[in-house]
């Protein structure tokens, strides 16, 4: 992510990537796991909502680091959609419970 | 292990000051605008009356203040569907309402036009008029929403404050000696300089920090995260309720009743709060058969900045329900909204809200002023990027704070009757800050810095001469008759304009050393004369 290949256009457009991944992509993660683990959490649904929507912002700021740590680019965007998608994908299906 | 291998995973320390550097960057000149007129905002009402000078109450009881608003009320709007009272404390010290009148029934009819929120005397109840100015509100407003229409300077600021997090974080990690750093300060060293001034006010704050970076976002975080209410609710009102209890939506019966007195409501909540006071009233349907009046705590006297709130019976005064006692999760979140408003903070605790506020404010500015100095390489010509990062500092750091004072200055300038004055004050705050920054652009990076300090600087400490000359609250006056509000503000403006006027004094040394050390370097050696200097 940095050093030799540094101005290059595609290390220009794999930056763009992460970035986009890091941003968009941690958002998207951060809401659907934290969404998720409220709908599942066996807690007083308001208290799991809240306490889901405190601590979202912290896991987004932990996904945001991590994918300017992580090296393999592929491995980045594969973790942070995945995760994005997959609990999304568990939400819609579950749907809300009240 | 490799050094092929090493490289291809960069130690956490490594990656971590690298996204610092770059989020700081990116999001600093923003941040340091947020973490200003923020601080600037612990001082919200005071502000306020400042740029009110001709506004001068005395504090009332809320019961008294309720009392007179509803008289007042009663004339003015005795049919209306709702009344908004803001009762005054010792800070804010008029009754402001609003009002919301009801709906014509007829849908082809043209809406009634919004009432504007009004002030009145909580002594009497009499409308209490004075030059139209934003006031202190402006600063609090910005520092959210960035003067950008609603929701895009919301978003934005969120951003800046989600980089703030990771950047404090990354911060902290790539950080090895924390300990050391509280006690480390070279001066007059540079770079180096610049970095134990970072370092320096991030540690010294750093629990600030953090704790203020977080509940800033939690202020905001129905907007910015809903996604768990709608993952459990079909309906958000539903969570709505169950957290903060219903509120009352009775229509109006169209049965007249007369409306139950308040002050003795105002006895029962406080006795039901322990002693806490009410700081809004909400009547619904004033002087029908269906009246309520809401009672919501205040903020001033507990941590847990969402208060509770009991809703009576506006016509015989009953209590007929109350919020739900708060759970972990949502006294969690109150807490957090206190923390960062700093509502509960009395005079000694609010001042030091203030300087770590100052404390923020400089850690970015030292890291904003690092990220340039660091990558200048000596006798080279900056690079584009380098020298776009100057003219924005210059155009954060020092215009900044020399818009802020033309703001005021101009809320004793301008004509009282102008139309629209308000908003007028507003813009010439933007026109001075990115005029100068414009300015700024054009000039050589090291006198840009001593200009626009210098200009900064006069402008403040202008403020109590223009502020003597135009009212009869001036810092002599002010002193004899106790107006300690006002006496605190001219010395507040005498320090603020003294340390720009020490930082363009600094900008002006700095910037002749240079150029002597210029002059030097091209100057033809003569080596006899080197010679002689070793000797």
């Amino acid at each position: 992510m940095k050093g030799k290949m540094a101005g290059s256009s595609i290390a220009n457009g794999r930056m763009a990537a992460r970035a986009f991944t890091a941003i968009v992509g941690g958002y998207a993660a951060a809401a659907g796991c934290v969404s998720l683990l409220a709908r599942i959490a066996p807690v007083d649904r308001a208290e799991a909502t809240i306490w889901a929507m405190t601590l979202s912002f912290l896991v987004y700021a932990g996904l945001i680091l991590w994918a300017f740590h992580e090296t393999r680019l592929a491995r980045v965007a594969g973790t942070i959609w995945g995760l994005a998608f997959g609990s999304v994908g568990c939400l819609w299906l579950l749907g809300p419970m009240l | 292990m490799s050094k092929a291998a090493s490289n291809e995973t960069p130690g956490v320390r490594q990656s971590m000051a690298w996204i610092h550097g770059w989020l700081g960057l990116l999001a600093g000149w923003i941040l340091f605008a947020m973490f200003l007129t923020g601080t600037a905002s612990y001082f919200r009402p005071e502000i306020t009356r400042w740029m009110q000078p001709e506004i001068d109450l005395h504090p009332v009881t809320a019961a008294t203040a309720a009392d007179t608003a509803v008289a007042h009320l009663q004339k003015v709007a005795p049919t209306a569907e709702q009344w908004f009272i803001t009762l005054p404390d010792a800070r804010t010290t008029a009754t402001r309402i609003f009002i919301r009148e009801r709906p014509n029934p007829d849908p082809n009819a043209k809406p009634a036009p919004r009432r504007p929120e009004r002030r009145l005397d909580p002594a009497t109840g009499e409308e209490v008029t004075a030059r139209d100015t934003r006031g202190g509100e402006h600063f609090y407003r910005f520092h959210f929403q960035l003067q950008i229409p609603h929701p895009w300077g919301r978003w934005l600021a969120g951003l800046c404050a989600m980089a703030m997090l990771a950047a404090i974080i990354s911060g902290v990690i790539t950080h090895k000696r924390i300990f050391v750093d509280f006690f480390t300060l070279r001066w007059s060293k540079g770079q180096r300089s610049w970095l134990d001034a970072h370092n320096v006010s991030a540690v010294i704050a750093l629990p600030f920090h953090a704790m203020i970076t977080y509940t800033g976002l939690i202020t905001l975080v129905a907007m910015y995260m809903p996604w768990p209410i709608q993952a459990n609710y079909k309906d958000p009102a539903t969570f709505e309720t169950a957290v903060f209890g219903a509120e009352p939506d009775a229509e109006a019966s169209g049965r007249l009743a007369a409306l139950t007195p308040v002050a003795p409501l105002i006895a029962k909540a406080s006795e039901e709060w322990a002693g806490g006071r009410p700081a809004t009233m909400v009547v619904r349907n004033p002087n029908d058969a269906t009246a309520t009046v809401t009672l919501y705590q205040s903020a001033k006297d507990r941590l847990n900045a969402r208060g509770r709130s009991i809703v009576f019976s506006g016509v015989d005064g009953r209590r007929l329900s109350a919020s739900p006692p708060p759970d972990p999760a949502a006294e969690t979140s109150g807490v957090m909204l206190g923390l960062h408003m700093g509502s509960f903070a009395g005079p000694v605790l609010r001042l030091t809200y203030f300087l770590l506020g100052l404390a923020g404010t400089a850690m970015v500015g030292t890291g904003l002023m690092l990220w340039t100095v660091k990558r200048k390489r000596p006798g080279a010509a900056p690079f584009f990027g380098i020298r776009l990062a100057e003219r924005l500092n210059v155009g954060a750091i020092a215009c900044l704070p020399a818009g802020m004072a033309a703001f005021l200055l101009a809320n004793r300038l301008l004509p009282v009757t102008l139309p629209a004055r308000g908003d007028v004050e507003v813009s010439i705050m933007f026109w001075t800050w990115f005029g100068l920054a414009a300015l700024a652009c054009v000039r050589p990076i090291r006198r840009a810095w001593t200009e626009t300090l210098a200009i900064a600087a006069v402008a403040f400490l202008a403020l109590p001469l223009v502020n003597a000359l135009t009212t009869d609250r001036g810092l002599i006056r002010s002193v004899v008759s106790g107006d300690w509000l006002f006496v605190a503000f001219d010395l507040a403006m005498l320090a603020t304009g003294a340390l720009l006027g020490f930082g363009a004094w600094r900008a002006a040394q700095i910037s002749s050393r240079s150029a002597r050390k210029r002059r030097a370097a091209e100057r033809p050696v003569n080596p006899l004369r080197e010679a002689a200097d070793a000797h």
